[in-house]
């Protein structure tokens, strides 16, 4: 395994192996009668199912009760009115995805001064430090999801060709890290290519945008879009402008499943592993709990997904057969 | 428009055939005004002028001056006393940035600060230093530029500044560096100075890790408000940076610190503070106790297929393991023994030991304390603190920046720029970017970001 990113305050990366639980783990935890909280920016996504039935699972098999699975619904506000309500709560734990950075970052120093423990997923606002304010951060490997999708997009890119960015307007660790790898990688691999970025800040903001690039740069070949629901509008509505456009992404949802699989617009996919990063964050959690020792930042590789391996990486992400549709474009089913 | 503001603040004065420009005479109490403001010194007019000893009226015009400049805010409301509340006077942090970056052997890391030193933004990758300047200077450009565009308003930065794993020859260079210093081998000839001034327009600074770390602590960690500190760096090398008078103390060369060279010795074996303490020792012999089962903790991190770095053993002590601790308190005490030397010679109000180890291990500090308090005079340490840092990695790029608005705002450099606005419109500044860009043909000067679009370079 190979991680290619550093973590927000330069940590290098320890491989989910780190946090494995040993059989005197489980029972400790099975003994202690531990309770937890899970914070997310929102329920609404396949990442977001799969990431917690890796974690309840894990939790389950540890004794451990997860209190409630909180719902901010991307906001900043939410997430500080659900944070503070849990400190009154006080589990011993709080396992949450910050959804911003300066908005929420003091409601997570009022969490970490409350005593209870908290693991953040993907992002920690600027401030926070390891070890004072939270336990460790459990992430994909952003940095290395960035340069995958260059990486798989890159051999279908003619000689000088140019190619539209479309990152995130957020201040969020992982999507800036997508975004810095993807034109790292084409800098240092094909200097032929010129890339011009765009941030979008709401999901359907996103379209409107990479027509605004194309209708400015009309040459532009290919779209990187740092996640998949908006990659997915993105290609549609530029399909109905007549644009046809290669495109490379971040995680294999189902829609992205079955567009890869027609063959274009989309030729690479850099998926999460958004499973065994919930059972990372679960084990990592337990530990801490266990008063165990646990790295700052315990990060997982990406799976580069292209039309060749989708069908069996779907079933290695997702844990569930690849969509019917995907399977009949691949000529895997009737 | 701060040209037209410092002409129109001229113009509103009477001046007498021989009387001084008021450009000449409102410098140096501007500078000592704007200076009171951004150090939080006086925050009211009424602080203004017992502070400054300057009379209410030119207070204020200076003030005016100031806020036409974009330098001071006067919009929010301080807690009345009394009688009406005072209107608060606050420096404008955000009327410049200043971009920042760390680079050590395995990794660079970047970021964007206000003129305060508060980081709005940080990213950090891998780097390889060995490889050709040329490649390190193309992917530092790249990477401000994006943090650049990531604060896309309409402010410019004002300066670069740089942490470096090395000592930087001090005396060099006057307000702003003016050449590359020769930090790395691979630095010979590439002029990284020059590069950055030209793509950015900006002034650059470099300092050694140490010393940027130092003064990330003093101005926005544990040593604020602080007179004298002692800053301890551990790491592979161990290194010290000094605080005298509020002011980081570089030394006649800029070497002033390099304790991990000084001689120490451990079970009747002589070798360097780097060799005998550093975080390469504590590595072997941390595998060396997983090995032979002197470490259990460590032996079983081993049988779950970890390695076994530094920062294991630090771990493996922090929860009980005996031949761990030992490792570590080894390293503490040989540490103390040296730092305690340099205690008695400085009488510092508090030590500050910083490095991934240190902030994650109790054993290398309380090893550390024993050592200095045993070896050291009592007057020395009746007050000593002797703390860690909880600044973690942001220290180095807080403490660049704070390097940066250092001399920004130095009150020699200031004079000369005040006036204009700006720090890129001083006329030092102004030659020296012209030699800069004449050096290296063509101006390929990054503008400000107007938009959040670019084209990679």
């Amino acid at each position: 395994m190979t991680i290619a990113g550093l973590g927000p305050h330069g940590e290098r990366a320890a491989p989910p192996e780190r946090v494995n639980l040993l059989p005197e783990d489980i029972a400790a935890a099975k003994s202690a009668t531990l309770r937890v909280a899970i914070v997310l920016h929102t329920l609404n996504s396949d990442w977001t199912r799969l990431q917690i039935s890796g974690m309840l699972g894990t939790f389950g098999d540890c004794g451990v009760v997860a209190t409630e699975v909180v719902d901010c619904g991307f906001s900043a506000d939410r997430q500080v009115a659900e944070l503070d309500r849990l400190i009154t709560a006080a589990p011993d734990a709080i396992v949450a995805l910050p959804v911003a950075n300066e908005q929420v970052v003091a409601a997570f120093r009022r969490v970490s001064a409350a005593g209870i423990r908290l693991v953040l997923l993907e992002n920690v606002p600027t401030g926070l430090l390891p070890g004072s304010h939270y336990t460790s951060l459990v992430s994909s490997d952003n940095f290395g999801l960035g340069m995958m999708a260059a990486a798989g997009l890159a051999p279908h890119l003619a000689q000088d060709a140019v190619v539209g960015v479309l990152g995130f307007a957020a201040d969020f660790f992982a999507t800036n890290e997508r975004e810095i790898a993807f034109t790292n990688w084409m800098q240092a691999n094909r200097r032929d290519v010129r890339t011009h970025v765009k941030r979008f800040g709401a999901m359907d903001e996103a379209a409107d945008l990479a027509l605004r690039m194309v209708a400015d740069h009309p040459d532009i070949a290919g779209f990187f879009v740092v996640w998949d629901t908006p990659a997915i509008a993105v290609a549609s509505r530029l399909q109905s402008a007549g644009h046809a456009s290669l495109m490379a992404t971040v995680d294999l949802g189902e829609d992205v499943a079955i567009a890869l699989s027609a063959g274009r617009p989309f030729v690479s996919v850099a998926a999460q592993q958004p499973f065994q990063q919930g059972v990372a964050a679960a084990r990592t959690t337990i530990l801490t709990l266990l008063g165990r020792t646990v790295p700052a930042w315990v990060a997982m590789p990406g799976v580069s997904v292209t039309r060749n391996n989708v069908a069996d990486s779907f079933q290695t992400i997702w844990r569930k057969p690849a969509p019917r549709e995907a399977l009949r474009l691949l000529g895997l089913a009737p | 428009m701060p040209l037209s503001a410092a002409a129109t603040a001229e113009s509103t004065r009477l001046r007498g055939k021989g009387r001084p420009r008021t450009s000449e005479t409102a410098a140096p109490s501007l500078v000592e005004i704007l200076n009171l403001i951004r150090s939080e010194r006086a925050t009211t007019r009424q602080a203004l002028e017992r502070e400054s000893e300057l009379g209410r009226a030119v207070v204020a015009d200076r003030l005016q001056l100031l806020s036409e400049l974009g330098l001071v805010d006067e919009s929010e409301l301080g807690l009345a006393t009394g009688g009406r509340a005072p209107r608060l006077v606050r420096f404008s942090a955000r009327r410049g940035l200043v971009l920042v970056s760390t680079l050590d052997q395995t990794a660079i890391g970047v970021g964007v600060s206000d003129l305060s030193g508060n980081l709005l933004t940080e990213h950090h990758e891998a780097a390889d230093l060995t490889a050709p300047a040329s490649h390190l200077a193309g992917r530092l450009s790249a990477l401000f530029a994006w943090c650049l565009e990531r604060h896309a308003t309409p402010t410019t930065p004002w300066g670069i500044s740089l942490s470096v794993p090395g000592t930087v020859p001090a005396g060099r260079d006057g307000f702003f560096m003016t050449a590359t210093p020769p930090v790395l081998p691979v630095w010979e000839d590439f002029p990284l100075v020059e590069t950055l001034t030209r793509q950015f327009g900006v002034p650059v600074w470099i300092r050694s890790s140490v010393e940027t770390m130092t003064m990330g602590e003093l101005h926005a960690g544990a040593g604020q408000g602080l007179r004298s500190m002692l800053f301890v760096k551990v790491g592979r090398r161990i290194g010290a940076g000094i605080v005298c008078d509020g002011q980081l103390y570089r030394g006649a060369q800029g070497a002033a610190g390099l304790i991990g060279a000084l001689p120490v010795v451990s079970d009747g074996v002589t070798g360097t503070l780097d060799m005998m303490a550093g975080s390469d020792m504590i590595q072997r012999e941390g595998r060396a106790a997983a090995e032979d089962g002197r470490s259990p903790v460590l032996a079983d991190l081993l049988r779950r297929g970890s390695e076994i770095t530094p920062i294991e053993v630090s771990q493996a002590a922090q929860i009980g393991d005996a031949a761990a601790a030992s490792i570590l308190s080894r390293s503490g005490h040989l540490i103390g023994q040296v730092v305690a030397t340099l205690a008695n010679a400085l009488n510092p109000e508090m030590i500050v030991l910083s490095g991934t180890l240190v902030q994650t291990n109790d054993n290398i500090l309380a090893g550390i304390r024993e050592a200095v308090y045993g070896a050291s005079h009592p007057l020395v340490t009746r007050d000593l603190r002797i703390i860690r840092s909880q600044m973690g990695s942001s220290a180095g790029l807080v403490g660049a920046s704070r390097v940066a608005s250092e001399a920004l705002f130095a009150p020699a450099f200031l004079k000369d720029w005040i006036l204009q606005g700006k720090p890129t419109l001083h006329p030092d500044f102004v030659d020296f970017r012209a030699h800069a860009e004449k050096a290296g043909g063509p101006s390929s000067a990054i503008a400000p970001p107007s938009g959040q679009e670019r084209s990679a370079p």
